[in-house]
């Protein structure tokens, strides 16, 4: 609300500058967009005025809260000091005549009041000062009668409109819901197709205005207009909504009607308008004002209990404040127990409740004069959430391992979110911003890869990042994910020469530890995706169900994202909703071991497409459980061993709880695994 | 008796080792100088001795003496030093220890995320329970529980994000399906158990005060909770918007939950993320809270002065808040007459933009490691 200071005067004495008036009101509810100096010694106030307050979008809307906030008077102004002249009356207008106007609310559901007059005008400029008065609020002059209706708008807060009586057919108002396909031109130009769920402001023929909207092209005030219908009415404020967001148009009328106009305004400010109109030369009325408002609301009244406003403020407020600061907002006060007996304005739409008062009070009390206390804690906290503990953890576990956290939107485009989605599941977003959010991500992985190529652009070279996040499918909904990238090295170069670059064991090993750090064991097993390398891809698994995946990136989504082929991106990224029921580990202390180990090493040579793990599984099958740990130490594959072999060299270890093992035993053990190895694999010790 | 001239030069050179001397301190140093002064061939002490045979005989074997006790001084000056300088060489298979280190590449706590730390810690002291709940939602929670009903204006306030197909929503609370709940419930008989998913989700939430409605739905009074996560609408990107974002929802419900509360609570939470701050509230309008207030902190770039950073206010927007609305309980089964509440919405951008001077939005999700880096570990 684009309030002139110069203007807000004639209705209160505030005293003080433009920035102390914009200070105090900020304190009270009315937060300064801006304050611009406006012609010769004058001043633009912009207040913010929230959604629910459509009374405070008018000068004796807004002058009422600076009375209220300063404890002054509030005055009902009279004609603006520039129009103390008097007034001329257009020679052609006749001063009496018959009431040429009927006016039929067809559905007062919707229209609850409607109020109309009949005016004789000349039509011309309107007067400088009142020119001025629009322009400083926002609204470009027109003509006198046009201006009017604004000027009653900004004044009052009642949106109004003028037909051109000679173009109504039938002289006849008729407040109905459109017809289906009635098409209309609005006063912008545009043709309009209403649909009967909207109101219309009718003729005897068909719709001249889309009600509460905006008006009709065709019974638009001109030059030549003689006669004048002047509408002002109280519409369905939802209906309203309706219809500006179904044809998507918004004026200052929808915008005060579908907030909530004041419905004890329309007659008011009819006769405020005939006054300006008068006043200003522009015309004279004809007849009665014909005020057609078939279902009387009742006013809002409301308890207020003393206790109550303690009891949600904090503190008691003293009686003479409440009254004082209720009075000045219009609102009437009877005294019964324990509180007040509060009738509500009929433009204050914002209230209906008990704590609606109590906000009032509250908000011209001052919120800073209120105690500052802590709540009372009446029950232990419970545990913080486990996926909330969790992803902590792993924070800490992953920055120590040198990624760094990365936050990326939920939201990526299709083509880049496609890769990712098994058989297409994607979740679509209805309305868009753009094409770069089109889909809900399915992985975290595409937000990852882009952020690699953000800084593969900024001359880094060795990336490691991670997100936790949800990420959607249709299917499977949201579920919360980690995710890992990693390029360039995996130690960082050294002048010693052990400067290594990443591959897919170093990300392996980023699973290990999450499954490690999450209490769940995770095991690798080849699996091809689409989106990794051939033969360079494994899917994670957890308690036998599939939970994530590792693997280099293909080719294709590398070139995708922009990054050069020479860069071997690994990725990693689990489903942490599906690691998370088998976390949970008890923690049980094992007796340390008292006997010695002994450990024995074997070089075997088997076909180079044997998994270790298979390996692994024969000796362990053929091993006593003497056999506490098996791992590999070296694999060779080159000069001395055949084509399609490799040498695989391991390193037993075994041990006993209750004696030392004897060089026989663990000989006879390891002599079962070697015949175990060369029957199941065909094995050859080296 | 000696020429005075050859006495000064034997003084001269000998001042010159000595000054030498003192500055060397390496096998190479000692080199050039027994190079300079001892050398057969080119070395200032031989050059001298060389010089008697134009001594006069007389003089002769003083000047010998003198300069033959010179070059036996060096000599076992330059010995003496050699043993010092020996003494000194780091013994064998010692390190330089001035080369760079192996370097253990170390990440970083995205900033948001340790916003998102600080706050969680600070309100789980306070006794609040921390929970996540899902991204997206239906309208009911969202919107329509909220005192939101179908084309309430306040929808317009934050542009929506619909999704294409309705999916299930993520998991939340799992962990407190027993509905277990401390003894000192005040109002008992209400324990349900979670429906730990949603099932219908239509739209990507856009505040986590969703999560409001699901929890008092679920569980009894009283409530201490913070929501932290991410939200959505539809802004487009720029130096201060993005369209998704970070937010705390934080609620509090029990009996006598005042207005006093929220002040002090808010009062002790921003003085220790952001230091001495002073607080103000101002009211504003939120339709499921009332009375509604945005809290301001004071500037800390012009301590309250005026600046661009304040817009010349002295103040800075950190949170909005209010007095939970009788029509949210009234959605929940809360009975508004038993208890009061407030709720609070906390941006995690808007936090770190002001506590580490990020001057553009963006930044968080652009994730350079040359802005991550500048976090410490
Ligand atoms: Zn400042």
């Amino acid at each position: 609300m684009r309030a002139l200071l110069s203007w807000l005067r004639e209705f209160v004495d505030v005293p003080g500058t433009a920035e102390e008036v914009a200070r105090l009101m900020s304190l009270r509810g009315f937060a300064v967009e801006a304050i611009e100096p406006f012609g010769p010694g004058d001043t633009v106030i912009d207040f913010e005025v929230t959604a629910n307050r459509p009374d405070c979008m008018s000068m004796a809307g807004m002058a009422r809260e600076v009375a209220a906030a300063h404890g002054l008077r509030l005055r009902t102004p009279g004609p603006p000091p520039a129009a103390a002249r008097p007034p001329r009356t257009p020679a052609r207008v006749r001063r009496k005549g018959p009431a040429v106007l009927d006016i039929v609310i067809e559905n007062p559901g919707l229209c609850p009041r409607y109020v109309g007059a009949v005016a004789d005008v000349e039509v011309g400029p309107s007067p400088p000062w009142m020119q001025t008065r629009l322009q400083a609020a926002g609204i470009r002059p027109i003509n006198n009668i046009v201006d009017v209706t604004n000027y009653v708008m900004v004044e009052m807060g009642q949106p109004m409109h003028a037909f051109d009586h000679a173009r109504l057919a039938g002289a006849e108002i008729r407040i109905r819901t459109a017809r289906p396909g009635e098409t209309l031109r609005t006063l912008d130009g545009q043709p309009r197709t209403l649909s009967p769920d909207m109101l219309a402001i009718a003729d005897a023929e068909r719709a001249t205005a889309v009600a509460g909207v905006m008006g009709g092209g065709d019974s638009e005030v001109t030059p030549a207009t003689k006669t004048i219908v002047l509408e002002s009415a109280y519409f369905d404020p939802l209906s309203i909504r309706r219809t500006s967001k179904t044809l998507g148009l918004k004026t200052d009328a929808s915008m005060r009607f579908e907030r909530g106009a004041d419905p004890g305004c329309p007659a008011a400010a009819m006769a405020r308008a005939l006054e300006l109109i008068e006043r200003i030369g522009a015309g004279r009325g004809r007849g009665a004002l014909i005020d057609r408002y078939p279902k009387r609301m009742k006013p809002v009244v409301l308890r207020l209990r003393r206790e109550r406003i303690a009891g949600l403020l904090g503190c008691p407020i003293p009686d003479r404040d409440v009254k004082r600061i209720l009075d000045r907002l219009g609102f009437t006060l009877g005294v019964v127990a324990g509180g007040w007996r509060v009738v509500v304005p009929s433009r204050r739409v914002d209230v209906t409740r008990e704590v609606d008062l109590i906000e009032e009070v509250a908000r011209h009390y001052g919120f800073d004069r209120l105690p500052t206390t802590f709540p009372a804690l009446t029950a232990a906290a419970p545990p913080i959430d486990p996926r909330i503990a969790r992803a902590r953890h792993l924070r800490e576990l992953l920055t120590a391992a040198g990624f760094f956290e990365a936050v990326t939107f939920g939201f990526v485009a299709e083509r880049a979110a496609a890769p990712f989605a098994a058989g297409g599941d994607l979740v679509p977003i209805a309305n868009p911003l753009s094409e770069l959010f089109a889909v809900l991500r399915p992985s975290l992985l595409p937000g990852l890869v882009d952020a690699v190529a953000h800084n593969r652009r900024r001359e880094q070279r060795d990336i490691r990042l991670f997100e936790i996040g949800a990420r959607f499918t249709q299917r499977g909904g949201e579920r919360l994910a980690l995710a890992c990238v990693w390029t360039g090295a995996a130690a960082p170069e050294h002048w010693s020469g052990t400067g290594r670059p990443v591959d897919f064991f170093d990300a392996k090993a980023v699973v290990e530890r999450v499954g490690q750090a999450l209490g769940a064991e995770v095991r690798t097993t080849p699996s091809q995706e689409p989106w990794l390398a051939p033969g360079r891809s494994a899917a994670v698994m957890a308690n036998g169900a599939r939970a994530g995946v590792v693997g280099q990136l293909a080719d294709t989504l590398v070139d995708a994202h922009g990054l050069p082929r020479s860069d071997a991106v690994y990725a990693v990224e689990l489903d942490l909703d599906a690691l998370a029921p088998l976390a949970g580990r008890v923690v049980r202390v094992e007796p340390l071991p008292r006997y010695p180990s002994v450990t024995r090493d074997i070089s075997i040579l088997i076909d180079d497409t044997l998994p270790a793990s298979d390996v692994r599984r024969t000796i362990g099958g053929a091993a006593p459980p003497t056999l506490v740990q098996v791992a590999e130490f070296d694999r060779y594959q080159g000069k001395g061993i055949s084509p399609g072999k490799v040498s695989l060299s391991l390193r037993l270890t075994f041990r006993s709880s209750d004696r030392t093992l004897t060089d026989g035993e663990v000989q006879s053990a390891m002599d079962d695994v070697l015949a175990a190895l060369k029957e199941a694999h065909g094995a050859v010790q080296r | 008796m000696p020429d005075p001239a050859v006495g000064t030069a034997i003084e001269t050179l000998r001042a010159d080792f000595r000054a030498r001397l003192a500055a060397a301190a390496t096998d190479r140093d000692l080199k050039a100088l027994d190079d300079a002064f001892l050398s057969r061939r080119s070395g200032s002490v031989t050059a001298l001795l060389k010089q008697v045979a134009s001594v006069p005989a007389e003089a002769r074997r003083e000047f010998g003496q003198l300069v033959n006790a010179l070059k036996t001084e060096i000599e076992s000056a330059l010995d003496d030093k050699r043993t010092e300088v020996a003494a000194t060489r780091p013994p064998a298979g010692a390190v330089d220890v001035s080369l760079a280190s192996r370097q253990v590449p170390a990440g970083r706590v995205h900033p948001l995320m340790r916003v998102r730390q600080d706050v969680e810690d600070i309100f789980a002291r306070m006794g609040y329970e921390i929970l996540e709940g899902p991204e997206v939602e239906d309208d009911y929670h969202n919107f329509e529980a909220l005192n939101m009903p179908p084309e309430h204006p306040a929808r317009d306030m934050q542009d929506t994000l619909y999704l294409g197909v309705p999916i299930p929503g993520g998991i939340w609370g799992a962990h407190r399906s027993t509905g277990a709940r401390g003894a000192s419930s005040e109002i008992a008989g209400r324990g349900r158990v979670p429906e730990a998913q949603v099932r219908a989700a239509t739209l990507l939430r856009t505040h986590t005060s969703a999560m409001q409605i699901r929890y008092m739905k679920t569980f009894p009074p009283p409530v201490r909770l913070i929501v932290p996560g991410r939200v959505y609408r539809r802004d487009n990107l720029d130096l201060s918007h993005t369209p998704m974002f970070q937010q705390f929802e934080g609620l509090v419900v029990g009996r006598g939950v005042t207005l006093a509360d929220l002040k002090g609570t808010f009062e002790a939470m921003l003085r220790e993320l952001f230091g001495d701050v002073k607080i103000r509230l101002r009211p504003s309008f939120f339709p499921y809270t009332e009375p509604s207030a945005e809290v301001d902190i004071s500037c800390q770039g012009c301590g309250g002065a005026g600046c661009p950073t304040c817009k010349h206010t002295g103040w800075l927007e950190i949170l909005g808040s209010g007095m939970v609305h009788p029509a949210v309980f009234e959605a929940v089964g809360y009975d508004a007459d038993e208890v009061t509440g407030f709720a609070f919405g906390l941006g995690m951008e808007r936090v770190a933009m002001l506590k580490y001077g990020v001057d553009d939005i963006r930044l968080f999700y652009e994730n350079d490691i040359r802005f991550l880096e500048q976090f410490p570990l």
